[in-house]
């Protein structure tokens, strides 16, 4: 029998299910079977490689990155709250990049503004850092969730068994880059500027010596031509 | 051998499966070279009045049946939003347009980054929204001609009623085609499938009719979404029409003063275009100017990039090989083949000389009205504004823009691959500025008679 919890399908005879099931099998099948066969034939790159584990108690982790989803019940006038706060730092939370590890956090209110989706991409287990996020930006914490219903505050020593309570794993989850934290971003992007300002200066040097030039031949050759992204 | 006389020579009519006798000739019909012509754009007052006068300009707008062989001179005829709405076109009509036609050009300004200098509170007059609700052009083989065609049509203007001319521009060009900046322009058209007339070897494959034909399969392999009823939308296409002020002086600067000598300037405002000023592509012709190459269509056009994956002959970020990146590998999934336009710019203003400079451009008086036709060419702008111009992201150059019509609200970067290490030019301005635009409808010959009889009323 159907596993889904939804009550449409409530009713559904077992025959009907059996057709339902057989019908979108067939329907999804040939798509299925070129991801899959792709999958088989395709030699995977280890930089790019996912994974679909647990991101310790609760969400999902690939690679170095996990996920938290969580839905909450929004105390009156809380939405409103919110998008006062996400008004004025017009998207550039300064504490959330203080943290290192988000990548991204999604608010998104539902229900006529009674409930709240947070929605978050993080490098790590969550429950390795809420202790450091407590104590690094607890101001930032709780302002964003004291809106919530039973918000018991980050330093309250139940805050972990909240926020888990509240979490839904997600069902399916793609991570571009599963393996790159927000730390190698930033390295990245320093690295990128740094050889820029290098390549322009060998650009203009005019006595360039043969190993030199060689070396640099081999560095253009490997970042200077246009690649597709490759998982 | 000329463009004309090549595309008659290849038309095959038993190979023709598009609707001809309904298309506008000015969607197929080549230009000769050289040709002259004159767009006209017109306000609808009163309603009855713009039909009138789009009934009785219909007889006069050729179809593209023998769209390759010879004709003295042909109009064509497009329709904005507001325009359509002024003519009366009912209301479930008008909303069955693509949200993009609706807002117009200058409703579109944010998805088509025309900010800072080029936002639309700094257009001309002319391209003030809701002003342009038809658009005239006639081509013709010589001022005769013209002449003769602008005739008929101030005839049947002078005889309306209800409609306002708001401004004509004649314009021209020569055997050479140069654009402002002095390069041989609109070189690159796509073969339209089922036109009657293929592709030769060495060329683009044909792209799907529906790309530029409403009603017909496009490369998705059904027809795009088409303007109801079917009598107005079938067989029409869209036009977008931008019209540009060249900086012909500040270009001439910039190439001065990175480049020594003078062959190394044409060098690197080759590379900045992608082509040599006879449009000699420069992956067949990677040392220097071929006038014979660039003047050839059998051959100025017949090219990939498969020998140039780093771009050491022709770089990745060139005007023509990023709105054109062929077989080119780019970083992002991407299909070339839905971004395919029909060129039909035209140029204005003094020929181009090296002496022009920087203090020259402030007479304004050089330019270019961008036009192209594709049935999802407003789709297709806003994309090539995105992504292909106004950004570097699908060729791994981050936020690099075009050299050549990218809006650089501060000076840009220019990257040269070369061997063992790329050059950098900084120092990039905007050296097209949009003046204003509109997107259009080019109705089907039978759509035109059907607007202008008010077919919605029978």
């Amino acid at each position: 029998m159907t596993q889904s919890k939804d009550p449409r399908l409530a009713d559904e005879t077992r025959l009907a299910e059996i057709r339902r099931r057989v019908a979108e099998l067939a329907q999804d099948v040939p798509q299925l079977a070129r991801i899959a066969l792709e999958a088989m034939v395709r030699d995977h790159n280890p930089d790019y490689k996912g994974s679909a584990r647990k991101a310790g108690r609760a969400g999902k982790q690939s690679g170095n990155v996990s996920e938290l989803t969580a839905i909450a019940t929004l105390k009156p006038g809380g939405a409103d709250r919110l998008r006062r706060i996400f008004d004025l730092t017009d998207g550039n939370m300064d504490g959330a990049q203080r943290v290192s590890t988000l990548h991204d956090m999604r608010f998104v209110f539902f229900d006529d503004d009674t409930r709240i989706l947070f929605a978050t991409t993080y490098d790590g287990d969550w429950d390795t850092y809420i202790n450091d996020f407590a104590t690094k930006i607890p101001g930032l914490m709780d302002l964003l969730f004291a809106n919530v219903e039973g918000w018991p505050g980050i330093g309250s020593p139940t805050v972990k068994d909240f926020i888990a309570g509240h979490q839904i794993d997600a069902a399916g989850w793609f991570v571009a880059n599963p393996q790159v934290t927000v730390v190698d971003v930033r390295r990245y992007q320093r690295t990128e500027k740094a050889l820029n300002a290098f390549l322009d200066a060998m650009a203009a040097n005019a006595a360039m010596d043969p190993a030199t030039r060689a070396a640099l031949e081999t560095l253009s050759r490997a970042i200077a031509q246009p690649e597709g992204v490759d998982y | 051998m000329g463009i004309l006389s090549d595309l008659a020579a290849r038309f095959r009519r038993d190979r023709a499966t598009l609707a001809l006798d309904d298309i506008q000739a000015l969607i197929l019909r080549s230009r000769p070279e050289p040709y002259v012509g004159l767009h006209a754009m017109l306000h609808v007052d009163e309603a009855a009045g713009g039909r009138d006068l789009v009934r009785r300009l219909a007889p006069h707008i050729p179809a593209a049946a023998d769209w390759t062989g010879e004709l003295e001179a042909w109009t064509g005829v497009a329709i904005s939003h507001t325009g359509l709405a002024a003519l009366g076109v009912p209301e479930a009509s008008l909303a069955s347009f693509p949200v993009a036609f609706r807002q117009g050009m200058a409703g579109r300004a944010e998805q088509l980054r025309d900010v800072g200098e080029n936002a639309p509170a700094h257009w001309e007059d002319a391209f003030r929204p809701g002003t342009c609700h038809i658009a005239l052009t006639i081509y013709a083989r010589d001022d005769a001609a013209l002449d003769a065609a602008i005739g008929r049509a101030m005839g049947e203007f002078d005889r309306s009623h209800g409609v306002t001319l708001v401004g004509t521009h004649r314009f021209g060009a020569d055997v050479d085609a140069k654009n402002p900046f002095g390069f041989r322009d609109s070189i690159s058209q796509p073969t339209v499938a089922g036109s009657g007339v293929e592709p030769q070897p060495g060329q683009e494959r044909a792209i799907a009719a529906g790309e530029f034909i409403l009603g017909e399969n496009s490369e998705t392999g059904a027809p795009l979404a088409m303007p109801e009823p079917a009598a107005l939308g079938r067989n029409g296409s869209f036009v977008v029409l931008r019209k540009y002020q060249s900086r012909v002086g500040a270009f001439n600067d910039f190439v001065r003063a990175h480049a020594p000598e003078p062959a190394a300037q044409e060098r690197l405002a080759a590379q900045m275009v992608g082509r040599w000023r006879s449009g000699a592509p420069l992956p067949l012709a990677p040392e220097h100017d071929d006038p014979a190459l660039g003047g050839d269509p059998r051959r100025n056009n017949a090219f990939d990039f498969a020998g140039d994956p780093r771009g050491l002959v022709c770089p990745h970020a060139s005007h023509m090989r990023r709105l054109n990146p062929r077989d080119g590998q780019l970083t992002i999934l991407t299909d070339v083949n839905i971004h395919r336009i029909i060129r039909r710019s035209s140029t204005f203003g003094p020929k181009w000389s090296a002496d022009v400079t920087a203090d020259d451009d402030a007479a304004a008086d050089r330019g270019i009205y961008f036009i192209f036709i594709s049935a999802r060419a407003y789709d297709t702008i806003e994309f090539l504004q995105q992504e292909w111009i106004n950004r570097g992201n699908f060729i791994d150059l981050g936020e690099e823009r075009d050299p050549v019509v990218g809006l650089h609200e501060a000076p840009g970067t220019f990257t040269i691959p070369a061997s063992p290490v790329r050059r950098r030019v900084d120092g990039v301005t905007t050296f097209n500025r949009l003046r204003g635009g509109e997107y259009m409808f080019m109705p089907s010959l039978s759509a035109l008679r059907w607007i202008g009889d008010a077919g919605w009323q029978g």
